[in-house]
């Protein structure tokens, strides 16, 4: 039983959090930003850690979403979210012609293959007049309807996270339990192998590059609906790119909760570093930015979150023990 | 007995309500809040703009007589809310919008700022003034020159700085002044670097040159933070234009004063739009490469004994550095918001508002040479304006418009 | 041809002999290892301020700088090696990512923090007047770092495969159990090859801060330039990095002068992808 409180405890924070937090504004959009960020790993984490190729361009499809939301606003009036599976049909095309020739490449040829496509189009996105060039677009300045999904408060964007983040869970937990599930880890170990047992690798290598490239996108829609403004770096950027993947590795990779851990780390940590530490234009924010990302990928290689489950489920055995004796 | 010690506790009680913190306004501090790039970049930039206005809180809260006519100089604090000091908390944007934006809101909610002032570059200040217009906080940008800040409609935006179409039109001006006197400007070249920044003043300029009859031949756009300009200075060496107009950021001016020099060409006329060629780091590093340098500045150091040089002096002293003009300008918005609080007596956003809009500061009254501050009803500052000034020995001088020149201009550009 | 366009190629080959410079130091790691460095624009950087140190402090050009840039940073590069590299090499790849890149931060905002955020450069004359052919003009600095660099990366090629420490590096990134099975210590070797790697990078910094600006920054935009010369060439491949290094510093400057500037990145990852698709080993990789 007390098993099941933690976790009910666990799931009754996340679901009252925003209300938890109403006095303090900055909390409280930190909530939304970590679920934001988590969105991008846990996409990111579809390709990268359950099938194996590490994409460090995945700011492309990012972008893609975060372009079709404002570009939709500035061109067609539409509001913003209404851009998002615009962004997603786009990035899912992209996904699928690069990524045949692609995830052909092994290792780090197809990592640097990735960078050097979202460069690219960083370059190209910056040079094109529609989107607004190096200048960027920008949202709707005043919200004209409730579609427009301008709020003052961080409470609406942090549920509209959770229930997106959600969805990608679900989905993520389906297919980690099902035939391509399967194949994909067994690609992941040893690709080699596993064609020679008969998966079509490479198809299953492109169905997990396009569904992590649709879900990318659509976090980058729901960034450029809260924050309402797009530019090259901001959406095709590599930092973009880097983050997700840090996030993801960060927590673990090729675990459904990974990518969230991680972002439940990083994302508070920057914004309160810098909250703490950035007035001062030492650039102190950074330095221990990086030498906590230097300290866990030092001592955690495998990141952070198969440290904890051992921990957990040492817990669990212990409460368990513990009922059985009591019982006995 | 007990009715007299009741009313002697009432009475003590009614003494000590005197020593309760009064209503909301008459605070003992009035905070602004500051939000530059102080990583990443455009640190560099954000760093001297930091210096510029800690040195105004500082011009404001102190008394510094010699100031004469700037707004607060002479006394201690805000004499309108009881010589209230202003206090400045600054914050990094980091360079993202995101980070830009994040930071507004922990000012606004947690520092509890008055007012805010930022953010450098445009599209931070997109974000950063969307969160204060969402909040009900006067928001002033000293220097984001994007037109757009201005259409959005926003009541609690305001802008102090000339906006791009101000220096294509003085960049106009002064050429077409400068080909009347003879000198040769037929053919005319922009290299822009391809940022936000970049791009929005290149365009304008061939806007407004194009209406001046002023012939545009080459249009070089590049990437920022380039490893190597050699290609676009062979590219213009090549087509030999009298005038070029660079609009780039300090590293990238770096490499081209360097590169002009190691492939030996130069303009007749060289014009370098602000930034870049403007921050202190370049003119130290690269000063003597671009000797007799045009560029456009809202500041200029001006006779000995003026404010401008005395409040330089000041500057150098706490950084080593000359004010430079985005540094300048960035004080500028912040005395402005001091003005416009001290006005309103009050550090009710409402009342800074209605004293914003109301601003009418003269000339003389501003340390950038503006020709005053106020604001239209989109939140311009309608008598923003530039100077055209020369580079002569590592020191920007005046030389346009003719009644705010120091020296004349000389030409051709002399380089190293 | 027109001495323009002879002053571009002449332009181009030599700040690509620069980047095959860095480029092959890290390939060298990247091949031994199998570990991505993005801290390696950041070891170029602090070279560059490490030049710039010399300078300022008693006076030293490059004849000076470089070989101080290269010992600093030799040690820097054992030190990551040591206290970090050895341990990250033990996840997975992921985990190396995440390792240099946090190491590229640190490093990144400890430059900032001591040195400032302003641009620094070498006075523009420390080497003398530039060399004049004709037409064609080439200013001292990059003269040197050209020669330099293309004279360092044969340098560092011969010394893997002509001699014996180069032997058993490579028998290392061959099989590492198998080399230690012949005495070869595997660490040392590694240890051993970023030491190299980061030499390289501070030759490379040390070369460039003469003509280029020294800023915390700057080893974001040339991490990416090692990366897609590397890749290009082909990883573990020195004379791979070379040539690669060549092409893409030509390209550049050809992309540049013809097309226009903006599009010179475009042109050089164009034709990074689509050598990657046809084939995927880089130009001179192994399969």
């Amino acid at each position: 039983m007390r098993r099941y409180l933690l976790t009910g405890i666990l799931i009754a924070i996340v679901l009252t959090y925003p209300i938890l937090t109403m006095g303090s504004p900055v909390h409280q959009r930190l909530g939304a930003l970590v679920l934001l960020a988590a969105v991008g790993a846990s996409a990111w984490n579809l390709l990268g850690g359950y099938a194996g190729p590490i994409s460090v361009g995945h700011a492309v499809f990012f972008g893609a979403g975060a372009y079709a939301a404002i570009a939709g606003y500035t061109h067609f009036g539409l509001p913003p979210i209404a851009g998002a599976p615009i962004g997603a049909l786009v990035a899912v095309s992209i996904a699928a012609l690069i990524g045949v020739p692609t995830l052909r490449l092994s290792g780090h040829y197809f990592s640097m293959a990735t960078i050097a496509v979202a460069e690219l189009t960083r370059v190209l996105v910056t040079n094109w007049e529609f989107v607004g060039g190096a200048q960027g677009i920008s949202g709707p300045a005043v919200p004209r309807t409730f579609l427009d999904l301008s709020f003052i408060s961080a409470m609406p964007y942090y549920y509209l996270f959770l229930a997106v983040l959600g969805a990608l869970l679900f989905l993520t937990w389906r297919i980690e339990n099902s035939k391509i599930g399967f194949y994909l880890r067994a690609i992941k170990d040893s690709e080699r192998a596993a064609r020679s047992l008969g998966v079509a690798a490479g198809r299953y290598k492109l169905y997990a590059y396009m569904l992590s490239a649709g879900f990318t996108a659509i976090a980058g829609s729901l960034y450029a609906t809260m924050f309402g403004f797009v530019d090259p770096e901001s959406g095709v950027g590599i930092l973009i790119s880097v983050k997700m993947l840090i996030m993801a590795a960060l927590g673990g990779t090729g675990m459904l909760f990974g990518p969230l851990v991680g972002a439940l780390i990083l994302v508070p940590l920057e914004e309160m570093s810098n909250s703490l530490l950035g007035g001062k234009g030492a650039g102190l924010t950074f330095v221990v930015y990086g030498a906590i990302i230097v300290i866990i990928a030092r001592f955690l290689p495998g990141g952070l979150l198969p440290l904890l489950i051992p921990y957990f489920q040492a817990k669990g055995e212990e409460i368990k023990r513990a009922e059985v004796n009591r019982a006995a | 007995m007990l009715r007299r010690g009741s009313a002697y506790s009432a009475f003590v009680a009614a003494l000590m309500t005197f020593a309760l913190p009064g209503p909301a306004g008459a605070q003992d501090t009035v905070k602004i809040g500051a939000i530059y790039p102080l990583s990443g970049n455009a640190a560099s930039a954000g760093n001297f703009s930091k210096a510029a206005i800690e040195l105004a809180a500082d011009i404001v809260n102190n008394a510094h007589p010699e100031l004469k006519d700037i707004p607060l100089a002479e006394g201690q604090g805000l004499p309108g809310l009881k010589g209230a000091k202003v206090t400045v908390i600054f914050a990094d944007n980091q360079g993202t919008p995101a980070a830009g934006q994040n930071q507004a809101l922990r000012l606004i909610t947690e520092e509890k700022v008055h007012a805010l002032i930022g953010a450098y570059q445009s599209g931070i200040t997109v974000t950063t003034s969307a969160m204060a217009e969402r909040h009900g906080i006067p928001f002033i940008t000293p220097e984001s020159v994007a037109a757009n800040l201005t259409e959005r409609g926003f009541k609690w935006f305001f802008r102090t700085t000339p906006v791009a179409g101000d220096f294509a039109r003085a960049y106009s001006a002064f050429i077409r002044e400068q080909k009347a006197a003879g000198q040769k400007a037929d053919t005319i070249a922009v290299v822009n670097e391809n940022t936000e920044y970049g791009n929005s003043v290149a365009s304008v300029i061939r806007e407004v040159f194009a209406k001046d009859g002023l012939n545009i031949t080459q249009v070089i756009p590049y990437s920022a933070n380039t490893t190597d300009v050699q290609p676009q200075v062979l590219q213009m060496k090549e087509k030999n234009p009298d005038v070029v107009i660079f609009i780039s950021y300090t590293s990238d001016a770096i490499l081209y004063a360097k590169t002009m020099k190691d492939l030996n060409w130069k303009p007749s006329i060289l014009i370098a739009d602000n930034a870049g060629f403007n921050d202190p780091s370049f003119v130290s590093s690269s000063g003597a490469l671009v000797e007799g340098l045009i560029n456009r500045s809202s500041f200029a150091i001006g006779k000995p004994g003026s404010v401008s040089a005395l409040v330089n002096a000041m500057y150098k002293k706490k950084t080593g550095h000359d004010l430079d003009d985005p540094s300048a300008r960035a004080m500028q918005g912040f005395l402005t918001m001091a003005e416009a609080i001290n006005r309103a007596g009050s550090t009710d956003p409402a009342k800074i508002q209605a004293a914003l809009r109301a601003t009418d500061l003269k000339a003389n009254q501003v340390v950038t040479g503006y020709n005053g501050v106020k604001f239209d009803e989109k939140g311009q500052n309608i008598l923003a304006s530039s100077l055209i000034t020369q580079l002569k020995s590592s020191v920007y001088i005046p030389v346009w418009p003719k009644d705010k020149a120091v020296a004349t201009v000389q030409l051709p550009y002399k380089g190293w | 041809m027109s001495s323009i366009l002879l002053q571009v190629i002449v332009s181009g080959l030599l700040i690509g002999a620069v980047y095959a410079l860095f480029a092959s130091g890290l390939t060298l790691i990247w091949g031994m290892m199998n570990v991505i460095n993005f801290a390696h624009g950041d070891f170029v950087m602090l070279a560059m301020y490490t030049a710039f140190v010399v300078w300022t402090a008693f006076g030293g050009g490059p004849l000076a700088s470089i070989p101080i840039a290269a010992a600093v940073l030799a040690t820097i590069g054992v030190l990551s090696y040591f206290l970090l590299v050895r341990h990250v090499m033990r996840g997975p790849m992921i985990a190396q990512i995440l390792g240099t890149f946090g190491l590229a931060l640190l490093l990144r905002y400890s430059a900032f923090w001591y040195f400032g955020s302003n641009f620094r450069t070498l006075p523009d004359d420390i080497l003398g007047p530039p060399f004049v052919f004709g037409d064609i003009r080439i200013d001292a600095p990059r003269l040197l770092a050209g020669t330099l660099g293309l004279v360092l990366t044969v340098l560092l090629h011969l010394l893997l495969t002509r001699t014996a420490l180069g032997s058993r590096m490579l028998a290392v990134s061959e099989d590492a159990t198998a080399a230690q099975l012949m005495g070869i210590r595997p660490e040392r070797m590694q240890a051993i090859a970023w030491g190299l790697s980061a030499a390289s990078a501070g030759v490379a910094g040390a070369l460039i801060a003469t003509f280029f600006y020294t800023s915390p920054t700057v080893g974001e935009t040339l991490v990416i330039i090692a990366f897609v010369t590397v890749a290009f060439g082909g990883f573990g491949s020195v004379p791979g990095a070379l040539l690669a290094g060549l092409i893409i510093g030509v390209l550049e400057a050809l992309s540049a002068y013809w097309i226009g500037p903006v599009y010179k990145d475009v042109v050089v990852y164009t034709l990074f992808v689509l050598v990657l698709w046809t084939r995927p080993q880089g130009l001179m990789g192994k399969v």
